[in-house]
């Protein structure tokens, strides 16, 4: 179980010497209460406080790195079942996946898809994170090629798909030095895997059936020294699969069944139903994915669920406040008021580019909160919007004194009136009818 | 041993019935019983876990519809009850969803053509009806009391209730015997809050549906999935006031840039994708009705829903 701050303060030196990177022992004992400290940062633990403390201050999901460079990613480290209990905190890998019995270019042309596609959202950047080459020809060499025509076009990450410890060591052989991750040892060759994967310091994929299995198979490859897991419950269905993934998350944040601690590997590569896969892969936990080459309509969608459900319900994603120009608004383009919530602002900014009618959109700090939220808790008032005016220069950029408000902030309209001795219209409520509203009631 | 989920509830999500078959007053080919689960969407014991239900999304004006769906429907979008019958015979959706967005317009009158539609629909269609009313407070008695009687004894899901604007559609439920969707600005106690006054009222909660609202994919979905989540956790921990079937749309979808900009050849499968991804999210964090406009979005969800709930419960005999 978990221990608080200061039963781990106790166990610490208190000598406040900072070479942890911390100012103060208590500091550095919240960090580790949290789950977010490094135990080996502190260089005079003894033995024994190592051995109370290891167990309860490492994440319940242990943190994972895959691939080097610029393209590394880390999986793990989670703490909730549910993202509003807290938040989730490191996305999915999707790896893409190629066979060996493909040519060179047609590997290549998947792999390059990989390296360059973005889909910029909210002003992130979103890829897809890697490749998954699959051992289909059952020769070693052969997989071992497409492995080196993979590593040749780009420096994404890779599993190493390979079913076999002679293909697991002609992949490792082409990239060994760049931490994959090899897939997939089981009770009957843990041992041989492990000594492999441990000498080049890739991570492994280890496969059982249930979860209980997938327990005992976790231990015997910690004791066999590699604990760079990933676990693989090759789950038959769709349902087995949010089953078996929500028990390993369950147990691990509980801390009730340490040995499911590890991120979960899913191969959402099913006929049929592969958007499905990937959909439960993203929303039940999966931490590495592998899929089929998406289309274009899934990769969009899939990177936009992935950066929804990960995003911090804690922190609403907020837009610098400002004056934003859609399309080329003139003298007499009009102003439209919103708070900085970035949802709102994207969502009203959207229906003023599809009502074709050019403006000006005048963002207010309201901490991120959207407009009904902002009015409720006071945080968007007649004085920041007039503040708002002045700060951004509006009145040098159109030459009317009209403003318009969002529906849901017309209990301030009176007073925004006042303050401003700005003309307010007040809006409809949903930004879907701002087009219909611009072209009734707008004159300037 | 035998590792389990850690859960422990002590709640159970109440029943409603959507849709009357002749053995029990309408005309529909088959009603449903939702609810009953005890458990989180698709964990545990499959006995427990109700099947989800794809709602197809209509309208009788097509004018402030998704342009994409009257692109790919053509001509059929300007017979409502024509629409409804191609749905359910091409696509297969297990309830049709009608929207009266004809009562959208400025100065809407026509009220005696809402029994008019109705009915052709009614007529048109075996599968059990939601009916999606006014918007606007003013015409709200008129049109929902409309709704009801040219329904009455179909037991459809009359939509959708707000705080502030409640009376009138749960007056025509009551009168008529319908059950009614009420939706809260993705909120959880807003949401509880509309269903106590609802109560008040007198709508028993065995009549009404929780609309949390749903943001489209990558317009605020991840709130309206978290708000969901809270939902199916509150009432499987005992609150009764919030212990009732969810439905989710996600009106905007096919209105955000992402399916608008698509490439003209990938606009359909665009169209489908983003409703699939948002509805099938909706059902694992607990929605039991999931709605769509793009047909093309009902075989990639029937697929998904089918793997997990193999067996077609919901439906009653």
């Amino acid at each position: 179980m978990a221990l608080k701050a200061l039963d781990i303060y106790k166990l610490l030196p208190k000598k406040n010497c900072k070479e942890c990177g911390d100012p103060t022992c208590l500091t550095f004992a919240m960090k580790l209460a949290s789950g977010k400290g490094d135990i080996e940062k502190c260089p005079y633990l003894d033995d024994h406080a190592k051995s109370v403390l290891g167990a309860s201050t490492k994440p319940p999901v242990r943190k994972i790195k895959i691939g080097v460079g610029e393209r590394a990613f880390v999986v793990g480290e989670e703490f909730v079942q549910f993202r509003h209990e807290k938040t989730f905190y490191h996305p999915p890998g999707i790896m893409v996946s190629v066979s060996d019995t493909q040519t060179k270019p047609e590997i290549e042309q998947i792999v390059t898809n990989v390296r360059d596609y973005v889909l910029t959202r909210i002003g992130m950047d979103l890829r897809l994170n890697g490749i998954a080459i699959r051992n289909d020809s059952n020769n070693p060499e052969q997989f071992g090629t497409a492995v080196s025509y993979a590593e040749g076009c780009a420096d994404l990450p890779v599993v190493l798909m390979a079913g076999t410890l002679a293909a697991a060591e002609a992949g490792l052989h082409e990239c060994g030095n760049y931490r994959p991750i090899v897939h997939c040892a089981t009770r009957e060759n843990y041992r041989e895997y492990c000594s492999l994967t441990k000498k080049s310091g890739a991570v492994l994929a280890i496969r059982a059936g249930t979860p209980d299995e997938m327990a005992e198979l976790s231990t015997l490859c910690t004791e066999a020294g590699q604990d760079a897991l990933l676990l693989d419950l090759s789950s038959r269905s769709l349902r087995q699969f949010i089953n078996d993934s929500t028990i390993i998350r369950q147990h691990a944040i509980t801390r009730t069944t340490p040995s499911l601690g590890y991120p979960v590997f899913y191969d959402a590569t099913i006929p049929d139903n592969a958007d499905a896969a990937l959909v439960l892969g993203i929303l039940k936990y999966g931490a590495v994915i592998v899929i089929g080459p998406p289309t274009r309509p899934s990769e969009k969608a899939l990177l936009t669920l992935r950066q929804n459900i990960y995003t911090d319900p804690q922190k609403p994603i907020q837009m610098t406040a400002g004056l934003y120009r859609v399309g080329n608004p003139g003298k007499d383009a009009p102003v439209l008021m919103t708070v900085n919530f970035s949802l709102t602002y994207f969502t009203l900014q959207g229906y003023l580019e599809s009502s074709r009618v050019s403006c000006y959109m005048l963002i207010v700090d309201t901490e991120g909160l959207s407009v009904l939220t902002a009015v409720a808790a006071g945080k968007l008032n007649e004085t920041m919007v007039r503040d708002a005016i002045k700060k951004y220069g509006v009145e040098n950029e159109v030459s009317h004194r009209t403003l318009i408000i969002p529906g849901y902030a017309s209990p301030l309209s009176g007073r925004i009136e006042e303050e401003t001795g700005w003309k307010v219209l007040v809006g409809p409520r949903d930004a879907a009818e701002i087009g219909e509203y611009l072209e009734t009631e707008w004159k300037a | 041993m035998t590792l389990q989920t850690q859960n422990i509830w002590n709640g159970r999500i109440g029943t409603v019935t959507i849709g009357a078959d002749r053995a029990h007053g309408g005309t529909r080919t088959l009603q449903y019983t939702l609810g009953g689960e005890q458990d989180l969407a698709a964990v545990g014991p499959g006995a427990t876990q109700q099947r989800p239900l794809i709602a197809a999304e209509i309208c009788d004006d097509p004018g402030i519809w998704s342009p994409i769906v009257n692109t790919f429907m053509g001509d059929t979008v300007n017979d409502t009850a024509g629409w409804a019958g191609t749905m359910e015979s091409e696509y297969h959706p297990d309830i049709v969803r009608l929207h009266l967005t004809s009562t959208r317009k400025r100065n809407f009158k026509d009220f005696s053509g809402i029994p008019e539609t109705v009915s052709g629909v009614l007529k048109s269609t075996g599968l059990p009806l939601i009916i999606e009313g006014s918007n606007d407070p003013s015409i709200d008695s008129e049109v929902y009391q409309k709704c009801g009687e040219a329904s009455s004894g179909e037991r459809v899901l009359l939509g959708t209730a707000e705080a502030g604007r409640y009376r009138s559609i749960a007056a025509a439920a009551m009168a008529y015997n319908h059950c009614i969707i009420a939706q809260s600005p993705i909120d959880i106690n807003l949401a509880k809050q509309l269903n106590i006054l609802l109560k008040e009222i007198g709508v028993p909660y065995d009549r009404i549906l929780i609309d949390p609202y749903t943001g489209a994919l990558g317009y605020g979905f991840e709130y309206s999935y978290s708000v969901m989540e809270r939902i199916r956790y509150a009432a499987l921990k005992g609150d009764q006031d919030l212990a009732m079937t969810m439905i989710s749309a996600a009106p905007d979808s096919l209105n955000i840039r992402e399916v608008r900009e698509a490439r003209d050849d990938e606009t359909d499968r665009t169209a489908a994708t983003w409703e699939f991804y948002t509805a099938f999210s909706a059902v694992i964090a607990g929605a039991s009705i999931v709605c769509v406009r793009h047909p093309l979005a009902i075989p990639l969800l029937k697929s998904a829903i089918d793997s997990i709930w193999p067996h077609s419960a919901g439906r009653e005999a």
